[in-house]
């Protein structure tokens, strides 16, 4: 529920600043006045049409994911692929519905502010967002399984970047006799999965060992209708580019060598 | 006499096989490994079978089945493995409120014993009784309770050597519950007798030890009470693994097809070596290799080697070997 309601609002503050950086790009390079040779209705009109294709373009390229680093060098690369592509949408609708040239300054203003602007406001709503998801009950309580330092780094990266995946409890299948792991408490062995389960109502869960469980882990996870996660040092994969890709429309984990 | 039957453990290692099933209660050959054992029991013994309460139903439910009237289930109200008595501590609380004065025949319910109860109940004459099995390992000896008999004691001047051990009862010298260094490879395998002399020791031992059953034996040993050992050479096997419940799974069924009378199995399915399908287990176009399906799953198109597959699973154009499938799992190639 938090989710729908933080992704609408961010939607709605997307639109309305897309709209308000074009309105602004228009007074900048027409000054404080309502030009005749060129209507700001028109102009307005055509930027309300363009706005729902902006943000589509924008969820299109996975901006709005809960998983992306709004700060990250892939995002800002897409959200300045968006602008351009808004700004193209916007100027091929202005030219077909009106069939008039307009401000090629105009467009640099448009194009460098509905990049600028909304990077800035999206870096902020990100850290704003994080706090929300993750006051108890957290939005995403997130499930562990597995004791080892790898288990260990994550659960510290995701406090350490407020992540909005909120650590709950591990269960370690070789029965840990520690009581925490970076203040995450140690719930017990495999056996207990249901009852923490039913318990603690994690919405993910992340393996983070015994490679021979996650047929198993998957099932828990498919009937709860819980996202499986896999930490890919699992499977040997430590320190590698490892994505995951498609050849010829069969998914595959790919570790680039270097 | 009387029977007392450990099946109180949670079984963490064989998850999730044993997610909602006792150890004791897992199928070999189609048979609940528990109904084997009470099989072997002599009429004249009453049985007591000691669980907790997370499987108190499945045993109550296992009980109308096994066919023997004198069999009593008693529950320690233990949900989880940190709230048990522990073994001992369990067998100790029945033995005090039960007023037990009588021999008794004490079993580990996750144990399979290949060799006769008669015969090794034979070796008992009042003194306290293991069963024992040479394992031939010392390595594998480091998880059980190791047993070091008078006969296998090296005579001054010939070289040592554990294990070796005989085919008849013989006096115990040293007992060692899981040791780092074991001194001998004869390993007790969950088949005890205890005189009632010594079931006072037994009650006091357990307070201090509530889960060291093997401990007990040391304790008699240290107040030179004498043990003895029946060593047999049939098939044992203490089933706390996939790997142990697998190879017992092999060594029981020994190449044969169990197919329940309500499993179906299509003519284009192939099943090779040990094969063991439960009640309405379906096996379509598939080829299976030394695998146990406990009942109701389907397995369609799918290859299938050394894989244990629990109830209502489905299972659809996967290769899969070495994996044990939870209840429910479905697995269905797109």
């Amino acid at each position: 529920m938090r989710r729908v309601v933080l992704l609408t609002c961010w939607l709605a503050t997307d639109a309305i600043l897309f709209i308000g950086t074009y309105t602004l790009a228009y007074f900048i390079r027409v000054g404080l006045i309502l030009s005749t040779d060129f209507p700001i209705d028109l102009y307005l009109r055509t930027v309300l049409a363009v706005a729902p294709m902006w943000l589509a373009t924008l969820t299109a390229l996975g901006v709005f994911e809960l998983t992306t680093i709004q700060g990250s060098r892939r995002n800002i690369l897409h959200m300045f692929a968006g602008a351009i592509i808004g700004l193209a949408f916007f100027t091929l609708a202005y030219y077909f519905t009106n069939n008039l040239f307009f401000s090629r300054l105009l467009l640099v203003y448009a194009g460098v502010l509905s990049f600028v602007v909304p990077l800035i406001w999206h870096l902020a709503f990100d850290q704003w967002q994080r706090r929300i998801y993750r006051k108890l009950p957290a939005a995403y309580p997130l499930l562990i399984i597995g004791i080892n330092r790898e288990a260990e780094r994550f659960i510290k990266l995701l406090e350490e970047k407020q992540s909005p995946f909120r650590p709950v409890g591990i269960l370690d299948p070789q029965g840990s006799s520690q009581k925490d792991v970076a203040g995450i408490p140690v719930l017990g062995k495999l056996n207990k999965l249901e009852e923490v389960v039913k318990s603690l109502k994690p919405t993910h869960l992340m393996q983070c060992s015994n490679l021979e469980h996650t047929i198993n882990l998957m099932s828990v996870c498919r009937q709860h209708r819980m996202t499986y996660l896999l930490l890919p040092s699992v499977l040997g994969v430590v320190g590698a580019g490892e994505t995951v890709e498609s050849i010829e429309g069969q998914n595959v984990l790919a570790v680039k060598g270097r | 006499m009387q029977s007392f039957i450990l099946a109180g453990g949670f079984a963490t290692r064989l998850w999730p096989l044993t997610e909602r099933r006792a150890k004791p209660l897992l199928p070999v050959a189609g048979i609940p490994l528990l109904s084997t054992l009470v099989g072997q029991i002599p009429g004249a013994v009453p049985v007591t079978v000691s669980t907790n309460a997370a499987f108190a139903d499945d045993f109550k439910q296992w009980k109308k089945s096994v066919g023997k009237s004198d069999v009593r289930i008693i529950i320690e109200d233990a949900g989880h493995e940190d709230q048990k008595l522990g073994a001992l501590g369990a067998v100790a609380q029945w033995i005090t409120s039960e007023n037990i004065d009588d021999d008794l025949l004490l079993l580990a319910g996750d144990n399979y014993v290949g060799c006769s109860m008669a015969t090794f109940l034979a070796k008992f004459h009042g003194n306290p009784l293991i069963a024992g099995h040479d394992i031939a390992d010392p390595e594998a000896a480091k998880a059980f309770g190791t047993i070091v008999l008078s006969s296998t004691l090296p005579s001054p001047g010939s070289p040592a050597g554990p294990g070796g051990g005989g085919g008849g009862g013989d006096t115990v010298t040293s007992f060692e519950e899981k040791p780092e260094h074991p001194k001998s490879t004869i390993v007790s395998t969950g088949w005890w007798v205890l005189p009632k002399s010594v079931l006072p020791i037994l009650v006091d031992y357990s307070k201090a030890h509530p889960d060291n059953v093997g401990g007990i034996f040391e304790e008699l040993l240290k107040r030179t009470i004498p043990v003895e050992c029946f060593v047999f050479k049939e098939l044992w096997k203490d089933i706390g693994s996939f790997e142990s419940y697998m190879s017992l799974h092999c060594d029981v069924v020994n190449g044969a097809k169990i197919i329940n009378p309500s499993a179906t199995v299509s003519p284009d399915s192939e099943l090779q070596e040990s094969i063991d399908l439960g009640p309405k287990t379906r096996v379509n176009k598939s080829v299976l290799r030394n695998c146990i399906a406990f009942g109701k799953s389907t397995i369609t198109d799918c290859v299938l080697d050394r894989c244990i597959i629990d109830e209502d699973c489905v299972l659809e154009g996967v290769d899969l070997t070495d994996k044990m499938l939870r209840r429910g799992t479905i697995l269905r190639r797109r």
